[in-house]
């Protein structure tokens, strides 16, 4: 049995219906979109081949700089909530005795809410008029706080938006990491005990850099989940107001359906495809000579 | 044990092959005939009415064609009829792009005017309504304004079908007004006037649905559409009309500019939804709320009550305003397949027609696209409303419709920066007037 897995075919068969799947629902689509970019066409009627006057317009494009820029700041927010944040909550999971299961499921919940659902909550939550909870609680501090804007004011908009992001998906990462903390040996612990150290130094010592690897896997999906991040933004904030809010994927979106420019549509879409390579393949590097030295 | 897995390997080859076929089977086709047969059975004879709508299950035009559709297929033995409903908009344009692309219309669509409809006719897919109109004798019998506002810019033709008459005014709370002793505004200037009035008596002036594009288009349009009718928007696309030079435009970025700006809309305007801003002003927030006909079963209890009352579109101040004060549209107009369009729908569209004032004040409770005399019966405002467009000829210009979709995104953007006061209407007008490329 062992030596049938270890053949060439095997694998091939196993690895075979994922991988064409994959080609041909990323990778065609990734060709199909790189062809398209290189046409003026609105979606209905004749295509006109216009060279790289996309890309070149692309580059001169202002509104799609602010996109990049948006969604860097939105990534670094959503990494910071997902991964730090459920590397901490599933530290406080390991230390808890009694209420685990109840509290993993219910930070777990927002998991499986649709992202409709989870905006539509928070979009009362936030409302102004009629005053929703949270500002009706801040203006128990200032009163002027229940007149404060959270999702049409362009200066936190943005912030909210991948606030909402990381809360929804923080539970699935904390699993992820409580499973990775609660694998750790026995006896690492133990030896980390009898040299004196305390529960912080434990973790920081001895648990952390043991689930290094999980940390980095889960860095990556929250940096490609980020980076493509698509239905909080749109939903909560459509992107505004105005471009406030805008992410590359929002924008590409708006550009091929509904300004109905699906060239210049698709080649941002090309553009956010390299972005992601790009920043994934330097992450992957950063975090490879670290493993090394 | 190798001729069953050469056996197995061809079987599942075959299944690929022909998943992918099936596949491919569904794409584009160039054949012009190539509408969806579905409708039709084995001999070529129609099986069913097909119909393709942007709208929800409780929206007037699915109400009225549901009503209509079956009864006609009842009438003519045909199956029930099929209806593909797509609530959204981005979606319905992609889906209807879908459909344009594969040449497979269903019998019944919703269409805009503008590119898409363009689209559909290049295909030979829209028939010629007005033309039909005349077929059976109706022609005439259609609200002028509504006539007006289906014209193609391009043929002068008709090719889209009224989903029902739509106008537009404010609804104001009387009851406030009269506490405080104000006057339904009869220009800007006083509009802007009431509205600060109650701004200091701790009144929200006025509600709208900032998260909805048409919402705050409305007010940058209103001056453009009383001074110039569709002659700013048409001269905006053709590069000859400028926001920064044109007097009417400029007064609607100004108006959206103040109303933001002096904080006369309720806090959080851009993220207030028609639904929620329908359900504000009718729930007690606010004092004035632009909106229509559609929205005369809302309406009615309180303007029953003596709590409610409704104005039209203000004048512009010392400047030449059309007669027409009342936006008056047909909505998401509804085209006819004109491959399909065989002698069953001929009768069907003649059955639409018939029965279309019936459906429309029984069941849907809008306003009819035809002229014929209301029932006894329906809601007071039915009856105080009428006046306002009985002899109206020129109907409301959407932007919405004569923009092209680029443009139009942008502007959304670009109307919010305004509203917000993020922009200023000269910055507003710079960057509007770049849009356009001469």
């Amino acid at each position: 049995m062992q030596k049938a897995f270890g053949r060439k075919k095997v694998i091939f068969m196993f690895l075979a219906p994922a991988l064409i799947v994959y080609i041909f629902f990323v990778v065609v689509s990734v060709v199909w979109a790189g062809y398209y970019s290189f046409f003026d066409w609105s979606g209905v009627g004749e295509k006109t081949f216009i060279w790289f006057q996309n890309y070149i317009q692309l580059m001169q494009d202002r509104i799609f700089w602010s996109t990049v820029g948006h969604t860097l700041a939105y990534t670094v927010i959503c990494v910071l909530i997902q991964v730090f944040g459920g590397l901490l909550f599933a530290i406080f999971l390991t230390r808890l005795t009694k209420g685990r299961a109840l509290l993993q499921t219910l930070y777990y919940v927002p998991v499986v809410i649709s992202s409709v659902a989870v905006c539509q909550i928070f979009g009362k939550l936030l409302s102004v008029t009629p005053t929703g909870v949270i500002n009706a609680f801040l203006s128990l501090f200032n009163a002027d706080l229940a007149m404060m804007e959270w999702i049409s004011n362009g200066e936190v908009a943005l912030y909210v938006a991948a606030f909402v992001e990381g809360y929804k998906y923080l539970g699935l990462y904390m699993v992820i990491f409580y499973a990775a903390l609660i694998g750790v040996p026995k006896d690492l612990e133990e030896a980390a005990i009898v040299d004196g150290a305390n529960v912080v130094q434990q973790f920081w010592r001895v648990k952390i850099p043991y689930i290094k690897p999980v940390i980095i896997s889960n860095c990556i999906l929250v940096l490609n989940g980020s980076l493509r991040s698509f239905d909080i933004s749109y939903l909560l904030t459509k992107g505004g107001p105005g471009n406030a809010s805008e992410l590359m994927s929002t924008y590409m979106y708006k550009q091929a359906f509904s300004s109905m420019k699906y060239g210049y549509g698709s080649a941002i879409a090309m553009v956010i495809v390299i972005i992601c390579m790009a920043v994934g393949f330097t992450f992957r590097r950063v975090t490879e000579r670290g493993e090394k030295v | 044990m190798r001729k069953k897995k050469l056996t197995a390997l061809l079987l599942a080859g075959v299944m690929a092959i022909s998943a992918a076929l099936t596949g491919c089977g569904s794409g584009t086709s160039d054949d012009a005939s190539g509408s969806d047969q579905s409708s039709e059975g084995g001999n070529g004879e129609r099986k069913k009415i097909t119909a393709l709508l942007r709208c929800s299950e409780t929206s007037a035009k699915y109400i009225i064609l549901k009503k209509l559709l079956t009864e006609f297929s009842e009438e003519k033995g045909l199956e029930e009829p099929e209806f593909e409903l797509v609530n959204g908009d981005a979606d319905y344009v992609t889906k209807l792009q879908l459909y344009i692309n594969s040449n497979s219309l269903p019998d019944i669509y919703g269409c805009a005017n503008g590119a898409l409809s363009a689209a559909a006719k290049d295909i030979d897919s829209m028939i010629n309504v007005g033309d039909e109109l005349e077929r059976i004798g109706m022609k005439d019998d259609m609200n002028g304004a509504l006539y007006d506002f289906f014209t193609d810019a391009d043929d002068g033709n008709v090719y889209l079908f009224p989903e029902s008459l739509n106008c537009e005014f404010f609804f104001y709370r009387k009851d406030i007004f009269d506490k405080y002793n104000l006057e339904a505004p009869k220009n800007w200037d006083e509009f802007l006037e009431v509205c600060k009035t109650l701004k200091e008596k701790g009144e929200i002036p006025l509600v709208v649905a900032g998260k909805e594009n048409w919402q705050l288009m409305r007010y940058l349009s209103f001056a453009p559409w009383r001074m110039t009718k569709d002659g700013f928007i048409k001269g905006y696309m053709d590069g000859t009309e400028t926001f920064s030079d044109n007097v009417a435009a400029k007064s609607g970025a100004e108006l959206l500019y103040t109303l933001g700006t002096e904080e006369y809309f309720q806090g959080g305007f851009l993220s207030t939804d028609y639904t929620a801003a329908t359900d504000l002003f009718f729930g007690g927030t606010g004092c004035m709320w632009y909106s229509g006909s559609g929205q005369i079963t809302q309406a009615s209890e309180m303007y029953e009550a003596g709590e409610l009352g409704f104005f039209a579109v203000p004048d512009v101040k010392g400047e030449d305003n059309m007669d027409t004060n009342v936006p008056i549209h047909g909505g998401f107009g509804t085209a006819f397949n004109a491959q399909t369009y065989d002698d069953t729908m001929k009768e069907c569209f003649q059955y639409i027609c018939e029965n279309y004032s019936e459906a429309c004040y029984k069941e849907a409770k809008v306003f009819s696209p035809f002229n014929d005399e209301m029932p006894e019966g329906l809601d007071s405002l039915f009856y105080d409303l009428y006046p306002m467009f009985e002899t109206a000829t020129d109907a409301w210009v959407s932007w919405d419709d004569k923009l092209d979709s680029a443009t139009l995104t942008s502007l959304v953007d670009e109307q919010q920066k305004l509203a917000q006061g993020s922009e200023t209407p000269e910055e507003f007008e710079k960057v509007a007037d770049s849009l356009i490329t001469k």
